[in-house]
């Protein structure tokens, strides 16, 4: 019985691979994608944070002194001056071409003012549309402000014969020291990509569950498929997927070493842990998807349905907006996506090097989802021998 | 007597051409809304998406992130400064810890986004006049998170910090005005423009409600062109009723009905849905439909290029479904435009949706008129010409090859040919199963 099992899936799995070898289709939807998506998304956000975002100045003063702030302006990393504007309306109409991302407004007399101690305002506009550069330049002006107050600050207080000791602590009475736990540099491809890569891995994954079984429902050679594996569904099944399961959990481990190997993304409690969270959810989206297809054996349909599904998981990780923000029936979906599971094991494993005990648990809910097939098992065998759906 | 033959022979044709662009247009709008798949994909995927996207990001902004603090110092001071921590809109104290070690174990097991550690000497270091530090540890898993510790607790800490300048200025003997002008020499004003909440959802579903459109627009158009591949109907577009010019007849009767369809669908998705989930919507309605055009008919004529290259209804979603992703960070909305590799602002200049985001981003979001996007509308523009000129090419080469397919195989009287549209040769092989079996 093991025996005519076990030769029920070689000879599917020939099939198999003979099919993929049919068609570019299989590969480019396997090694291609991943490919592709390892070369964009490592190359756009290689810098690591956004540098040089340009902004504006509107010197109304123009003065050694505002040029000396414009300069200190520019020096930093993220902020870099691209013109000099004659005013507000100028520079609104800059920033609604998207030419700059922020403005500074230095008012006539401000130099004088700050001779004549009469507090001069510095007014700074950023253009939150763009969110990551809006916020970033509002963190860098802000910082620069504050530096060009403090240096006043500290002439005036030398000026009046302050102790050197005491002028830090007028200055600035309470430090924060922060800490970012993981990422230190506040890096948007550590932020990022080690979710991004996952998240196209799913999709593909689905995808390249369902369209192999769906594609033999919709041509009607599903009945071929079973002969082939001794109308045995579970030696189809396995036969037909297993060539995939191959191939992506190779291109999720060569993902990990890239991102975690050759990126030196921080993975705390070492590179083990992600390398098994990934197989299981490789295999937990292998599961959906055969339920998926089970459930709606009409490819059309299914492959509508993996889109909405394998998108969504870009949002229900909760890497960009936090599931617990979010309105609670929301929240409670969540939880059906491996990716919600497979993020909670890298925050743990990857991001707060926490000990793998705290993981268990979602280590042990992904692999449960690797059960679903169980439930549409009949229901897809039916259809491969009936072929009852539409095809269209 | 020639010129008016030519003039009734060119009115002949015109009238014909008008005729059977018509013709074709409502062919295939029949087609459209006989095709289930399609109008899954062009009427129900178009319609719920944006709700269900704008209804998860309903919540702008982190509200009450919990965070455990460690109050080492005790003094009155140090639990003044927690509360008025704890007082904010983005943080919550929900966790007392005595060490940094206990709040390093609730940290780990993510009930709390941030740990607050206010050393012992803290109190004391105010009263001496020094430097009080205290720390700051951000869960670093959203930069959400992070940004909402941070605002929050640094406008906290130099509002206090403001109130012991004074007094220590005081104590120095600097008083009144004085003290004011040294505590803030040169005071700053923010202003947040556009985004004033600095919203989630406000910076992220104007740039999703135009990748709507365009997938499913592209998706659409792809599972149409791989049926009629798979149904083998190319050969049939060009009937023999037509004559030279029929690819065009073609081209414009199908883009039609695409246009016309998403031309009406726009005003639920970049009209409606922002009224109705309150996103930005500042932008003039009619830059917005000045917009559309070249958008429409740039998507359309893009996807109708790349669509003859499916050879399945279902082929296109599953080739380019993780490609929506890559569009939304090749448009520039999340990483700045300005940092994105040359090559890869060059990639994305050749998608309409790229053009299509930055431009209605800033008509609608940032009230610009046409005038200031007016390099993505002429981008728009030359990609409607570009990908109208390589739909022309991909169709006459893919109904010149299904032509010469065809002929060959009725020249061959090749069985195949009969049998393409005929599957019941196919579904005899129940009955054997079943005797199988």
């Amino acid at each position: 019985m093991s025996h005519s099992f076990f030769s029920a899936v070689t000879k599917t799995l020939r099939r198999e691979l003979q099919r993929m070898k049919s068609r570019p289709l299989y590969f480019i939807c396997t090694v291609g994608v991943m490919s592709f998506c390892f070369l964009f998304f490592l190359t756009l956000f290689s810098p690591g944070q956004p540098t040089a975002m340009p902004i504006a100045i509107v010197d109304h003063d123009q003065t050694p002194s505002t040029r000396s702030f414009i300069r200190n302006l520019s020096a930093t990393q993220q902020v870099k001056v691209v013109m000099q504007l004659n005013n507000q309306a100028e520079a609104r109409k800059e920033m609604q071409k998207g030419n700059i991302y922020a403005f500074v407004e230095v008012k006539h007399g401000f130099t004088a003012d700050a001779i004549a101690n009469r507090r001069p305002t510095i007014v700074f506009y950023v253009n939150d549309t763009y969110l990551i550069a809006g916020s970033l330049l509002y963190k860098d002006i802000s910082y620069m402000s504050a530096l060009a107050s403090a240096s006043m600050q500290q002439k005036v207080l030398r000026a009046k014969g302050v102790n050197e000791s005491q002028i830090m602590g007028i200055i600035q009475p309470i430090i924060s020291d922060t800490h970012l736990i993981g990422n230190p540099w506040a890096n948007y491809g550590v932020y990022l990509i080690t979710l991004l890569l996952p998240g196209v891995l799913q999709l593909m994954v689905l995808l390249m569950t369902i369209f192999p079984i769906g594609v033999e429902l919709k041509e009607k050679t599903s009945r071929e498929w079973l002969r082939t594996a001794n109308k045995s569904m579970a030696a189809a099944l396995i036969g037909k997927l297993l060539p995939y399961t191959v191939i992506f959990i190779l291109l999720g481990i060569i993902s990990n070493i890239l991102l975690y190997g050759f990126m030196h993304y921080p993975t705390q409690a070492g590179i083990g842990g992600m390398f098994l969270a990934t197989i299981i959810y490789i295999l937990a989206y292998q599961a959906i998807g055969i339920l998926i297809i089970g459930t709606l054996p009409v490819l059309r349909d299914s492959v509508a349905m993996a889109a909405l599904y394998g998108l969504f998981a870009f949002t229900f990780a909760g890497f960009t907006f936090p599931i617990e923000q979010m309105p609670y029936p929301v929240q409670i979906f969540s939880e059906i996506f491996p990716i919600r599971h497979y993020f909670r094991i890298y925050v743990n494993q990857a991001l707060h090097g926490t000990s793998i005990s705290y993981s268990y648990a979602y280590y042990l809910i992904m692999l449960a989802f690797t059960l679903l097939p169980a439930l549409v098992f009949y229901r897809l065998k039916k259809a491969a021998i009936y072929m009852n759906y539409p095809t269209k | 007597m020639k010129k008016i033959y030519l003039k009734t022979r060119f009115r002949h044709t015109l009238t014909l051409s008008i005729k059977e662009s018509f013709s074709i247009f409502m062919q295939e709008c029949k087609t459209v809304c006989t095709d289930k798949g399609v109008i899954i994909i062009f009427l129900i995927a178009s319609f719920m998406y944006p709700i269900l996207y704008c209804s998860i990001y309903k919540n702008e902004v982190l509200v009450d992130v919990p965070v455990a603090v460690v109050d080492q110092s005790h003094s009155k001071r140090s639990a003044a400064l927690l509360r008025q921590i704890d007082a904010s809109r983005d943080v919550k104290i929900t966790y007392h810890c005595t060490s940094l070690q206990e709040a390093r174990k609730v940290f780990n097991t993510r009930k709390v986004h941030g740990v607050i550690f206010i050393p012992s000497d803290f109190d004391s270091k105010i009263v001496a006049g020094q430097q009080a530090t205290l720390a700051i540890y951000c869960d670093m898993s959203s930069f959400l998170y992070y940004k909402a510790l941070l605002t929050s607790t640094s406008y906290i800490i130099l509002d206090n910090s403001k109130q012991i300048k004074t007094e220590r200025l005081n104590a120095q003997g600097i008083t009144g005005e004085a003290a004011k002008m040294v505590a803030d020499p040169i005071p700053y004003d923010d202003i947040i423009l556009y985004n004033s909440s600095m919203g989630f959802a406000s910076f992220l579903m104007p740039a999703l409600l135009i990748i709507f459109i365009h997938q499913t627009l592209f998706f659409g158009i792809g599972m149409l062109a791989g049926t009629a591949r798979e149904e083998n109907r190319f050969h049939v577009l060009v009937s023999s009723k037509i004559h030279r010019m029929g690819i065009y007849r073609i081209i414009w009767g199908k883009s039609l009905c695409y246009f016309v369809l998403y031309f009406a669908l726009s005003f639920y998705t970049l009209g409606l849905i922002p009224r109705i989930y309150n996103l930005p919507h500042i932008g003039n309605p009619v830059d917005i439909v000045y917009l559309l055009i070249p958008f429409l008919f740039a998507t359309i004529f893009f996807s109708m290029t790349f669509s003859t290259f499916f050879r399945n209804r279902e082929t296109g979603m599953v080739l380019f479904l993780f490609f929506s992703l890559i569009l939304i960070f090749l448009s520039g909305i999340s990483w700045p435009l300005k940092n994105i590799h040359g090559f890869w602002r060059a990639f994305g200049w050749m998608f309409p949706s790229t053009q299509g985001i930055q431009a209605y981003v800033k008509i609608n979001s940032m009230g610009a008129t046409i005038r200031e996007v007016s390099f993505e509308y002429i981008s728009l523009w030359i990609q409607t010409g570009v990908y109208f000129l390589t739909t022309t090419l991909t169709y006459y080469w893919q109904i010149k090859k299904n032509k010469i397919r065809f002929r060959i195989r009725q020249i061959k009287g090749h069985k195949r040919v009969l049998t393409i549209n005929n599957p019941t040769k196919q579904s005899d092989n129940t009955a054997d199963y079943k005797s199988e079996s």
